[in-house]
């Protein structure tokens, strides 16, 4: 490697903690060279991001303590008096956050955002100034830059903002680049998107960048080298690659073996376990293949037909309807039992509202839901609370959807008491035979939901949707929020549930490599209707639709090898809302082979 | 951080920490917080000083200020230290009708704390009650309630008080009922801000979609979570319907002469301060000031205490 840009040696952070200073970050050392992308990968709390916090030396003085060294450009940014370091950020070293939405100041246009940046560090006049940032936002990509300098950053959509940070962020040329999740928050067409711009960036710039993801996709897609963190060790580093095709340390080993790969289930019918590695010894364990659990033979548990949601958008003193989103229209779909059929879309194709409304937490327009041959639109207030103890739901935020003021196995036993399946005795006999079954262990009905991590406490909401017995769980995006280890055991226990009990799961996801694991059926959503439905060998293997291919397309691969060089269209994502006389077309589908279907336009 | 912790020890699920322990409640967790905060702990000793001393008013009060039996008109308006014809010596000296004004003070200690406390309280249940509903049915009644509010919160409350106790007349039931009026709206406003919130989180939408009784996700689900800054609230009411009681009592129109409120007392003085006799008044306007400070302290430290921002 030629001299390195940015060096850091023996770094080390630490947090005062209530008067104990915790040490978050561990003697960690590496090069990022010039022109190179250094990926920093790791789970929730393995320091990655504090490492870059240090870097730019934005963490309080006064509650951390970083010391070792930090060397860019000759110096060492940790001994440099606060103007200097002022000096550096913004102007040297660039910085992009997670988060697209607060990142840009609401109440000032996006030109003022701009050209603020460029008269202050590079000294240039107003209308200079102008006239780069309207270079840097065509730089940046965004189409017709000069007539949206004077708007404000609500104007914009996610992906857009984060272009907009991405120009602020060049606009004085930095040599080194510091990313930070910036596509976490995003769709996978959209991240697709921005991960090309920032490849296509630091090319034409000759900048580096340093990537600081919790995706093994996106890293193999991006990074020339890579630094796994964990628990605030850099445990390996070295070339992407090497990384990828022979991990070292056990702890990478266990991470890239939890990825779930698109591609990886070409040929296989039924959903795969995740492989369990020992995080000790790196030891993988193949994993156990699924039984074949859906019933073909009985009636489906779930039927829901021509379903249609749409929200009402009010404006002015009367009140009037001025438009509608148009979240869910005209979706019908199967499910049997044993089975799962996955809804895939991005955010705001109706997925969630349609998981919604098929347990009546939204409710629908119109169309008809049968939950086990119950008509559940129809249904009364007693009739409601019958069908839903067939049906149960599982949410996205495991933290959210547990009231904190209440001990988790009354949390559990609640809906059981509630319904007289069981006095309080036998309810607690079966809060303790539940909490075993998610492999937490009895002795933990006691305690508050914070006091579980994350993964814990989506095993205790799967127990409490257990508690009922139901025959069909709807999980919306319930893996979605989970540290990827994490998010593979709970897959397991899902699929281990399932043979057990013979469930049927509507599993609602918008990550495609997820759902190719754990479904047995696949139904794509866009702008609120199914445009492909059908097995899911079938419809990843042979894709119809355009937005399907699109979709899958933009899925980052956890393979360097299989780095894609593609052209991904600058497409926004459409918006569900419609004029208040809109009506919606006829669909008409085709078929593709048994049970595969798509829309044709 | 903590978060963060948490997330990284998930990677071995439930590999320890499995002994059994009950783990603390958190309103144990708040009274703990509360004891280890220095100045609420001098906020909750003033004001159990002083429950106290109401409590057992009969038993230490030198003298029944209601038995007119034991008054002597000739010790009116007598100093601190005092000592009476029959023997008894006036701590803090006697008021213009002769009344031991310590004993007086004990007495209308008993008087303001249980119109604060009892009218802060039916008002935060009246209050409470109504905001949840509000907030839950959301609609027309929704709108109904919170206009009703909105004009109740653009009246002074001392005015609404005045005019109360102008129809009904005195009396510690209808000083209580007036603070009742006064009061609830400011419960109602709070509550349904908070209720509005927590009808929106998943563990709402978690109890709806296990079909539980609408009841009791408003009562069990929804009312823990929005009690905090409900106490907050409601300990600041306390010591401002004490206030109130004692503004109205000090205008003539709470209670009568004969039953002493620390306003009261105060107001019997106020006509005797230019010409000296300065203990009539400034006793009880004391322990008035102590007694609102102490449940302040107590307010403030809840509130830092209950605020979901605070760090740590």
């Amino acid at each position: 490697m030629t001299h390195p840009i940015l060096s850091i040696s023996n770094l080390n952070t630490s947090f005062r903690v209530g008067g104990e200073w915790r040490n978050v970050v561990h003697d960690v050392s590496f090069d990022i060279g010039a022109k190179e992308t250094v990926a920093v990968v790791g789970e929730s709390g393995s320091g990655k991001s504090v490492t870059a916090m240090s870097i730019m030396r934005l963490l309080s003085p006064g509650n951390s303590r970083v010391t070792g060294r930090i060397d860019f450009e000759g110096r060492n940014l940790l001994d440099l008096p606060l103007d200097e370091m002022q000096s550096i950020r913004g102007n040297r070293i660039g910085m992009i956050f997670q988060e697209p939405m607060t990142s840009l100041n609401p109440v000032l246009k996006i030109g003022q955002q701009i050209t603020e940046v460029l008269v202050h560090h590079r000294g240039m006049s107003n209308a200079q100034a102008e006239a780069e940032a309207v270079r840097l936002l065509e730089k940046v990509r965004i189409p017709s830059a000069k007539s949206r300098l004077n708007e404000y950053p609500m104007n914009f959509s996610g992906g857009m903002r984060q272009r907009v940070v991405i120009a602020i962020a060049l606009a004085c040329d930095p040599k080194l680049l510091i990313a930070d999740e910036p596509t976490t928050a995003l769709d996978v067409t959209i991240q697709a998107q921005i991960l090309e711009l920032i490849k296509a960036l630091q090319e034409e710039e000759g900048m580096s960048v340093l990537f600081i993801t919790h995706d093994m996709g996106v890293v193999a897609e991006i990074s020339d080298r890579t630094v796994v963190m964990y628990r605030g060790d850099a445990v390996e580093t070295g070339t992407t690659r090497e990384i990828f095709s022979g991990a070292k340390h056990p702890y990478t080993r266990a991470l890239l073996s939890a990825v779930p790969q698109l591609g990886s289930m070409t040929g296989l019918d039924r959903p795969l376990r995740f492989p369990e590695v020992d995080m000790a010894t790196g030891d993988i364990q193949p994993p156990e293949p699924t039984v074949d659990t859906v019933r073909r033979d009985a009636a489906p548990i779930l039927k829901v037909n021509d379903l249609v949601t749409r929200f009402d958008i009010k404006k002015g003193f009367l009140r009037k309807t001025v438009g509608r989103i148009h979240a869910v229209e005209g979706v019908s779909l199967q499910l049997r039992q044993g089975e799962t059929l996955s809804l895939v879309g991005e955010s705001g194709c109706g997925k969630s509202t349609t998981g919604r409304s098929i347990i009546r937490l939204t409710d629908a327009k119109s169309g008809t839901i049968e939950i086990d041959g119950k008509n559940v639109l129809g249904a009364g207030k007693s009739q409601l609370a019958d069908i839903r103890r067939e049906a149960q739901m599982i949410f996205q935020d495991p933290f959210e959807s547990l009231n904190p003021r209440i001990r988790i196995g009354n949390a559990i036993a609640e809906p059981i008491v509630t319904h007289g399946l069981a006095d309080a005795a036998e309810a607690k006999e079966r809060v303790a035979e539940l909490l075993e079954r998610v492999g937490l262990s009895a002795s933990m009905a006691d305690r508050f939901p914070h006091e579980f991590s994350g993964g814990q406490r989506q095993r205790v909401c799967i127990a409490r949707a257990l508690a009922l017995e139901p025959k069909l769980i709807i999980a919306d995006e319930s893996v979605s929020a989970l540290d990827v280890s994490v998010k593979a055991q709970v897959i397991n226990l899902m699929l281990d549930l399932q043979e057990k009990y013979g469930l049927g799961y509507l599993f609602i996801s918008h990550d495609m490599a997820v759902v190719e694991r754990i479904s047995h059926r696949v139904a794509v959503m866009y702008l609120g209707e199914i445009v492909e439905i059908g097995s899911r060998q079938a419809v990843f293997e042979n894709p119809q639709h355009d937005y399907t291919k699109r979709l899958m397309a933009a899925v980052p691969i956890a393979d360097p090898s299989r780095r894609q060089t593609r052209r991904i269209s600058n497409d926004e994502i459409k918006s569900p809302f419609r004029p208040a006389d809109y009506v919606p077309p006829k669909r008409s589908y085709q078929q593709a082979g048994e049970g595969h279907f798509f829309q044709v336009a | 951080m903590s978060q963060d912790t948490n997330a990284a020890n998930s990677l071995h699920v439930g590999s320890t920490n499995d002994q059994a322990r009950r783990s603390r409640s958190p309103a144990r967790q708040m009274l703990s917080a509360l004891l280890h905060d220095k100045l609420a702990l001098v906020g909750i000793l003033l004001v159990l000083v002083f429950i106290l001393a109401a409590v057992l008013a009969p038993l230490i009060a030198p003298q029944n200020p209601y038995d007119l039996s034991q008054l002597d008109i000739l010790d009116g308006r007598l100093a601190p230290g005092s000592q009476s014809t029959n023997g008894m010596v006036y701590l803090i000296g006697t008021d213009d009708q002769g009344r031991d004004l310590l004993s007086a003070i004990l007495y209308g200690l008993r008087t303001s704390i249980l119109v604060g406390i009892s009218s802060a309280a039916i008002a935060l249940v009246i209050g409470a009650s109504l905001g949840l509903v509000s907030a839950y049915a959301g609609g027309r009644l929704d709108s109904f309630l919170m206009r009703v509010v909105d004009i109740q919160l653009s009246f002074p409350a001392i005015l609404i008080a005045l005019i109360f106790l102008a129809v009904l007349g005195q009396g510690v039931d209808k000083i209580i009922l007036a603070l009742i009026v006064t009061q609830w709206a400011y419960y109602a406003r709070t509550i349904r801000g908070s209720a509005l919130v927590e009808r929106k989180r998943a563990y709402v939408d978690a109890a709806r979609s296990m079909a539980l009784p609408d009841r009791r996700i408003l009562f069990r689900h929804i009312l823990p979570n929005c009690l905090p800054p409900l106490i907050v609230v409601a300990t600041m009411r306390v010591a401002y319907a004490i206030m109130l009681e004692a503004t109205l009592s000090f205008l003539g129109i709470g209670l009568p002469v004969t039953e002493p409120s620390l306003g009261l007392l105060i107001s019997n003085g106020f006509e005797y301060l230019l010409s000296g006799d300065y203990w009539i008044s400034f006793f009880p306007g004391l322990v008035l000031l102590l007694l609102i400070v102490g449940i302040n302290l107590i307010g403030d430290s809840l509130r830092d205490i209950l605020n979901p921002r605070r760090e740590g």
